[in-house]
């Protein structure tokens, strides 16, 4: 156990330093690819952790982003207070989600949180009066005087708070219930797991999470759209935490990273990066569901029984 | 007016996936772009290849079932009994197919040639375009062949069987493997009807399939997973709602109501108007 | 096991992130690179392809001449896909990635709004062609200009004349919820109300592809004339289903852009009752007011094939001009002296003489409005109605 911990440290110690070495459109890269970690990992609590596939994901970011930006636009709220709130209503609603889909089996809860995403982002679309809609809301900055190396540590430093989150809520009791949930509800509940508690607890959480990673993105671009709230973004989550291994901590980490990072190689030769993830997403689905991580385990698996098998490695 | 036209090409659409579900339990997101992809293939065939209107629909039709069938064999097969499965590699299938379609067929609206150009008086009171007329036709057409075919033909039987009870069908000799391949296919091709019917109407862009699938399940849901009667009367009662709530209250929000309507009927009666009652 | 996970995991992350370091390298070579913003995928990448077409024609013009600063002019054009996200970081990446001296073009104003916040933050002198919401320039941001309409320009200098000219009475502005399309209808409406005409309006989705309910309420009004802000293949359908609900021809239809209903698609979408359909343009080849606007027909028909008919191709030209003039003359690529050398061109172009206002206050602020034509298509063939100078035709209904 403490050796994660001091690999983690010294990952992030190593992370701060970036700054030095990329210039400020690569910064602008790894800055989104934090919040994608933030996303896919939080997505991977609710989906990968207690199996339920919500749609909307992406849809508790955009409440987070327009409640913060809605707020600093028009009542004048210092920005990081705004993220604090959009938090809470993007927890709030999630609370509120999670408790309608309690009775709902795998696909309706899905539909279920489809319905309510498109919801949202018709309902934001036409209020253009307060939330300009598609023409953009433009919001301040989180500091008076905008640096990007500012912003990638603050990002840095809110995607690490997540992840230290997910980490505590998936190993501890928490985490071993949800997965309980998530294998077999009627036994987990004959052992006495309040599956409700969990399911409904899952939700919050990690719609807080998203909110906060919406809050935060917004107010770096500076300008929140519906594109926030949007299937489109809901679909590279779920690719990147799908790719990188749904079910497994590192696995979304990895997942935002490579997918966004090729995405930008990609660029270079057309808009053919969402096309390529999809694929590469398919594939990974069809052949491989645990994604990357999964791989590496299946390798890791499959190496140590041959070891144990030549003798050379006690089983 | 407009309501029951939109209504019956909903219930068209809706036909499809519930077909898909009642029999294979399985729910296709990338139902939308099949839909989208039989409108791209009778724009090419009868635009910019030039055949016969008629020749092109069928053309058209038959490739998507085709194609539906494919889809099935490679994607669908190994995803028996996981449903979460096959709806995230439904929903990654669509998107693929979404960008795709961007790239192959750029991204200007596609529009096939108008059966009927013009437009008539109807009741004396106001113009209809005739094309939508004809859609009405036509989809309300096609939809009275699949009840006949379910009803009375042997094909129809196993369909039946299957949907209300899959272990009883099997152990009757009923092939459920063909028979899956089969209404995958069919249902594909049913969205690909709805496609070709309505794409002289509302040209095909590529990302105009993620309205129709979603406005499809929401028929499903309000009809009742597994009902075809549910199919029909959802889909005109979700075309009627949302063109008068469109009159009413601004247009924009005019798909805000099948949302609406899919969260409460989930909420209150998740086996919809006429559905089973557990999925 | 799970450590080994970990670790494996992350330095996987790790590696993929110093590759980053390693990346892209850029390219030295002996150009000038100006950057162009505009949709080249969404309802408007007709734009997109026209301003291509303008760029081939204005990078060959302005590199026979000389080049820019004794080197070749690069243009480097990023996709805005009408969507204000996409289209500030894509007007950044231009800045930081690509170097560039100066940024262009531009046909969405919501778009254009996102982009002069980030000119301003990276102060990097941007030239709007085609965005003509006032608030651009009305802003009074230092590195922003704009060598096109304006919306209050196009109101007031022309389509609420040409109201008053064919005497309509009643006028039904139908306008989408975009700071264009917003911002247009209410200029018009203060107009409108100036001029003493009746009008009502209602706000549509540009993507919208059905507008038979809004159809039943325009015809309720009966109006005389239909102002259609509407930018988008989304003007196709209602001018089709304005057709067929037998609104036109008895009420005549302006498209308020002018390109929708210049594009390859039009006719094949709107069939027939895209005759006698109006709209605005900057462009007419028996309108000519330069030397240089026949030079652009000619060398377009050379290069493509047939006579250009999409203002923006032209638009995009000029501006490509004016940035080449500029930095010719401030003899530097550094953003102020940029700025100095904009704010004193004197360029002749082919819509006319290039001066950019220099009142505060206002939209006229590095403003240069360029004259606009009210056209017809009668019989598949542009007819000039107004301003009666130019005109070629009459009103024909």
């Amino acid at each position: 156990m403490k050796d994660k911990r001091v690999y983690a440290a010294i990952v992030v110690a190593l992370a701060c330093l970036l700054p030095l070495g990329l210039d400020e459109y690569k910064l602008h890269v790894v800055i989104n690819s934090l919040f994608y970690v933030m996303m896919a990992s939080s997505w991977n609590l609710l989906a990968g952790y207690t199996g339920q596939v919500s749609f909307a994901h992406a849809a508790f970011a955009g409440i987070g982003a327009y409640t913060s930006g809605i707020l600093s636009v028009k009542a004048g709220f210092n920005p990081w207070a705004g993220i604090v709130i959009g938090m809470a209503a993007a927890g709030f609603v999630g609370f509120l989600v999670g408790v309608l889909c309690l009775r709902m089996g795998g696909i309706y809860l899905s539909l279920t949180t489809l319905g309510f995403s498109e919801i949202l982002r018709i309902i934001i679309t036409n209020e253009y009066e307060i939330t300009r809609g598609t023409m953009g809301l433009q919001v301040p900055a989180l500091m008076p005087v905008y640096s990007k190396t500012a912003y990638f540590y603050i990002m840095l430093g809110a995607a690490v708070l997540s992840l230290i989150v997910i980490y505590k809520m998936i190993y501890s009791d928490t985490g071993l219930n949800f997965r309980a949930v998530q294998n077999d509800e009627k036994a987990a509940s004959s052992l006495g797991v309040d599956v409700v508690r969990i399911r409904v607890m899952a939700f919050t959480v990690s719609s807080i999470l998203a909110g906060m990673a919406g809050g935060f993105y917004g107010h770096y671009l500076l300008l929140i759209t519906p594109e926030i709230p949007s299937l489109d973004q809901q679909f590279l989550v779920l690719s990147m935490a799908v790719i990188g291994g749904l079910g497994s901590f590192v696995g979304p980490i990895l997942g935002a990273f490579t997918l966004e990072i090729l995405a930008e190689y990609i660029r270079g030769y057309g808009q053919y990066h969402v096309l390529v993830f999809g694929l590469v997403a398919l594939a990974m689905a069809r052949f491989s569901p645990r994604g990357v991580m999964g791989i590496v385990s299946d390798y890791k698996r499959r190496r140590n029984q041959s070891l144990i098998a030549a003798g050379e490695l006690r089983g | 007016m407009n309501g029951v036209v939109i209504g019956v090409i909903y219930a068209l659409a809706a036909l499809g996936v519930s077909l898909v579900v009642g029999i294979m339990n399985v729910i296709n997101f990338a139902h939308g772009e099949l839909y989208i992809l039989a409108g791209y293939f009778s724009f090419l065939f009868a635009d910019a290849l030039g055949w016969n209107m008629y020749l092109s629909l069928a053309v058209a039709v038959f490739l998507v079932f085709l194609f539906g069938i494919f889809i099935e064999y490679i994607l669908i097969r190994p995803t028996y009994g996981n449903e979460m499965y096959s709806l995230i590699l439904t929903f990654i299938l669509s998107i693929v197919l979404q960008n795709a379609y961007l790239l192959i067929f750029g991204p200007y609206p596609n529009k096939p040639p108008t059966w009927i150009k013009g437009a008539t008086e109807v009741f004396g009171l106001f113009f209809y375009g005739n094309q939508r007329l004809a859609a009405l036709v036509v989809g309300a057409f096609v939809i009275t062949a699949v009840f006949l075919v379910i009803k009375l033909t042997w094909f129809g039987k196993i369909v039946r069987a299957a949907s209300q009870d899959r272990e009883m069908a099997e152990l009757n000799g009923v092939n459920t493997l063909y028979l899956n391949m089969l209404s995958f296919g069919l249902g594909c091709a049913l969205a690909g009807a709805a496609g070709v019917i309505l794409a002289p109407v509302f040209p095909v862009t590529p990302t105009a399939g993620v309205q129709v699938a979603l406005t499809a399940f929401v028929v499903v849901v309000l009809g009742g997973m597994g009902s075809l009667w549910g199919c029909v009367v959802g889909g005109l009662v979700l075309g009627l709602v949302e063109n008068l709530g469109a009159a009413f209250l601004s247009t924009g929000y005019k798909h805000i109501f099948g949302f609406i309507i899919l969260i409460l009927v989930l909420l209150i009666r998740p086996a919809g108007l006429f559905g089973r009652k557990e999925i | 096991m799970r450590k080994g996970l970990l670790v494996s995991g992350l330095s996987l992350t790790m590696s993929l992130v110093f590759f980053l370091v390693f990346g892209i390298a850029p390219v030295m070579a002996d150009t000038v690179k100006v950057g162009v913003v505009g949709p080249r995928t969404g309802t408007a990448a007709a734009t997109g392809k026209a301003f291509e077409e303008g760029i081939k024609l204005a990078v060959a013009y302005v590199n026979s001449k000389g080049g820019v600063m004794g080197k070749q002019l690069e243009i480097v054009f990023e996709d805005t896909a009408g969507a204000p996200d996409k289209a500030a970081s894509g007007f950044e990446r231009l800045v930081i990635k690509d170097k560039v001296a100066m940024v262009l073009g531009e046909s969405h104003s919501s778009s254009a709004l996102a982009e002069i916040e980030v000119a301003n933050r990276l102060k990097v002198p941007f030239i709007v062609a085609e965005a003509w919401a006032d608030p651009i320039t009305a802003k009074n941001y230092k590195y922003v200009f704009r060598a096109g309409p304006s919306n209050s320009g196009v109101v007031n200098e022309t389509i609420a004349k040409w109201v008053v000219h064919e005497k309509f009475k009643k006028a039904f502005i139908v306008a989408e919820n975009t700071d264009w399309g917003l911002g247009i209808a209410e200029l018009t409406k203060k107009a409108l109300e100036k001029a003493g005409v009746k009008y009502d309006s209602l706000v549509t989705e540009r993507q919208s592809q059905d507008h038979y309910t809004e159809l039943s309420k325009i015809k309720a009004f009966d109006p005389d004339v239909v102002l259609a802000y509407v930018y988008g293949t989304g003007l196709h359908y209602f001018v089709a289903q304005a057709g067929e609900t037998k609104l036109t021809p008895k009420a005549v239809i302006l498209d308020g852009a002018g390109p929708p209903s210049l594009w390859p698609d039009f006719w094949k979408n709107v069939g027939d009752y895209g005759n006698l359909e109006c709209f605005v343009s900057s462009m007419h080849e028996k309108v000519e007011l330069t030397k240089l606007a026949t030079y652009f027909r000619e060398a377009y028909t050379k290069e493509f094939g047939t006579a250009p008919t999409d203002y923006k191709s032209r638009s995009i030209f000029d501006a490509v001009l004016i940035a080449a003039d500029a930095v010719n003359r401030a003899k530097s690529t550094d953003a102020d002296k940029l700025v100095d050398a904009l704010e004193k061109t004197n360029l002749l172009v082919t819509r006319g003489m290039v001066k950019f206002g220099t009142q505060m206050g206002g939209p006229e602020y590095h403003q240069w409005m360029p004259p606009m034509l009210i056209v017809q298509w009668q019989d598949k063939i542009q007819t000039v109605l107004y301003p009666t100078e130019g005109a070629t035709g009459k009103l024909k209904k």
